[in-house]
């Protein structure tokens, strides 16, 4: 446990370190402040951060890739793997380190948009309904794990840092848009099968302020599928 | 505390380690020696458990790799080659990471850190990135980051990769100092760094180990290691050249195995020779037989056995047709 805290905080710092993570950070904040500025804090609209929340999704998809990338590829490429594998410290505490230290930079990314909800409630009356904005940030959360665990997956398999990248990109545009197209082209079964998989369908559920159970579950149950990919990967890249 | 029992690794179709074995002791230096492409970056990451063998167990300190690695690992301090270090990271942050993810507390991460930096010379360069650094430097880094823990053996590739004269100087004094209470193994082609700290060399070709012994040992009884050079004038006979005939003088002695002109100044020619196995000391023999024949002679010396000869024979063996099964099997 201890290893993995080490790992993780070593990490989030090393975003810091690097201009790239202020570079996300920034990009993240400007997109989803004109998103809010423009849709959602308008005179005579309803008091919620719906379009908000829907555009914070789309924008983790580039973005989760992008931090996700270096997480092993660097390591690979730079040679630091073999000081990190010879450490007294499991693969899966290097699994859960990097995943945790990922994680804690997106919660950072995400935390400054706490603001808009602050700002909605001192310029709304009615208040906005809480419900909503707890479940849209659940979904951010979930989303954001899910995607990391992918390109954390991605990171592991390869030490070309842009290979990582479109290879998370791609493979997530090639999901969402199966997923979301299936019913017009997929037999009625697998539409279904394939349905059942669509990430924004889930989080159009999270948007109306519902917390599903099956939904937090799908999204736990992904990341963690993922996350033990990983750990097989980089065990198997020792005893290769 | 290090025992190599038979272990292999392939990498596709390049067998890089073919069955090694040894045992270093507490306390002993050893030189893991070889070309580059012997195995021997392949060896040590395999004693290190980086990379799994396909065949063969590794014990540290009585500890299976493959069974208790992570506990065998927290025995060993790892300098892996060209000592490879987060560049974005600042020295002593870099040494504070490691030393925490050897799960030291936070006063004994202060102190190992603080001591690990005064050993290696780091003060200076504390609070650089390491990428900023010098290769002496980042390979100082390389090394402090291996003792921080005080482990119980050391393996060092290429330890002094990088460093100048002063700095190799240095390394080595630290290198015998830390050998006191430690087993080291230690890889290099640098077989004179090889022969000033190590009590023991390993030599491997091809995957193999091709010689394992105190350099003494190794040596002795390998007289036909020896090389002469003689600067020799022969007395003119008129037939030939000054050259032809000096090596033809000294091909004539007993023990000598072979004989080449290795240039010439006038009438002066400089002659190389090497000896048969059991030939002894040819100085005298030299000497006598030019003055038979009426030959000058104004300079003879003695190379004694060296590593550095027993090496290149090994090569060499290695090379020719036959003496390197390797060929065979990657063709």
């Amino acid at each position: 446990m201890r290893a993995v805290q080490v790992i993780a905080v070593r990490e989030f710092a090393s975003f810091f370190r690097l201009p790239v993570g202020w570079v996300v950070i920034a990009l993240y904040l400007l997109l989803t402040g004109l998103v809010f500025g423009a849709m959602v804090l308008r005179p005579g609209e309803a008091a919620s951060l719906r379009s908000f929340f829907g555009w914070a999704n789309w924008l983790l998809l580039p973005i989760a890739p992008a931090v996700s990338m270096r997480l092993f590829s660097e390591e690979t490429r730079s040679g630091t793997a073999e000081g990190l594998m010879t450490a007294p410290v499991s693969d899966a505490a290097v699994v859960m380190g990097k995943f945790a230290g990922g994680g804690m930079f997106l919660a950072a990314l995400l935390l400054p948009t706490l603001v808009y909800v602050v700002v909605l409630g001192g310029a709304s009356d009615p208040a906005p309904d809480p419900g909503p904005i707890v479940a849209g940030y659940l979904s951010l959360v979930l989303v954001s794990g899910l995607y990391l665990s992918i390109g954390l997956l991605a990171s592991s398999l390869t030490s070309n840092q842009t290979l990582a990248f479109i290879g998370t990109l791609l493979g997530l545009v090639i999901v969402l848009m199966v997923t979301s197209t299936a019913s017009g082209w997929a037999p009625a079964w697998l539409a279904d099968l394939l349905a059942a998989l669509s990430i924004p369908a889930r989080v159009g559920d999270f948007a109306k302020g519902v917390i599903d159970t099956g939904n937090v579950v799908f999204f736990v149950a992904a990341t963690a599928w993922f996350l033990v990919l990983t750990y097989v990967a980089v065990g198997s890249r020792r005893w290769r | 505390m290090i025992e190599v029992r038979d272990i292999a690794k392939s990498f596709g179709r390049v067998r890089a380690v073919r069955g090694v074995s040894f045992d270093v002791g507490r306390g002993e230096v050893a030189g893991l020696l070889g070309a580059n492409g012997a195995g021997k970056t392949t060896t040590l990451r395999m004693i290190t458990g980086f990379l799994p063998p396909d065949a063969g167990v590794i014990r540290i300190v009585g500890l299976d790799m493959a069974q208790q690695s992570v506990e065998a690992r927290r025995r060993i301090g790892y300098l892996p080659e060209s000592a490879p270090a987060y560049s974005e990271m600042l020295a002593r942050d870099y040494l504070t990471y490691r030393a925490r993810l050897f799960g030291m507390d936070r006063r004994a991460v202060r102190a190992r850190v603080g001591h690990v930096m005064d050993r290696c010379g780091l003060g200076p360069v504390a609070r650089r990135r390491i990428g900023h650094l010098s290769k002496g430097f980042r390979q100082r880094v390389g090394l402090a980051s291996a003792l921080l823990h005080d482990p119980e053996v050391l393996v060092l590739d290429e330890p002094t990769n990088g460093l100048d004269p002063a700095q190799i100087r240095a390394a080595r004094e630290l290198i015998k100092e830390l050998a006191q209470d430690r087993t080291v193994l230690i890889s290099s082609h640098i077989l004179p760094e090889i022969e000033l700290v190590c009590d023991r060399v390993i030599i491997m070709a091809a995957g193999r180990v091709r010689a394992d012994g105190r350099v003494s040992e190794l040596l002795a009884g390998s007289d036909d290691l020896a090389r002469y050079y003689v600067e020799i004038r022969p007395k003119a006979d008129g037939v030939g050249t000054a050259g032809e005939a000096a090596v033809e003088l000294v091909r004539a002695i007993r023990g000598v195995r072979s004989a080449r002109l290795n240039g010439r100044h006038g009438e002066w020619a400089k002659v190389t020779i090497d000896a048969e196995r059991g030939a002894g000391d040819l100085r005298e023999p030299i000497a006598v037989a030019a003055g038979r024949a009426g030959a000058l002679v104004r300079e003879l010396h003695a190379d004694k056995p060296s590593l550095e000869r027993l090496f290149l024979r090994i090569m060499e063996t290695e090379e020719t047709p036959g003496g390197g099964e390797n060929r065979e099997e990657r063709r």
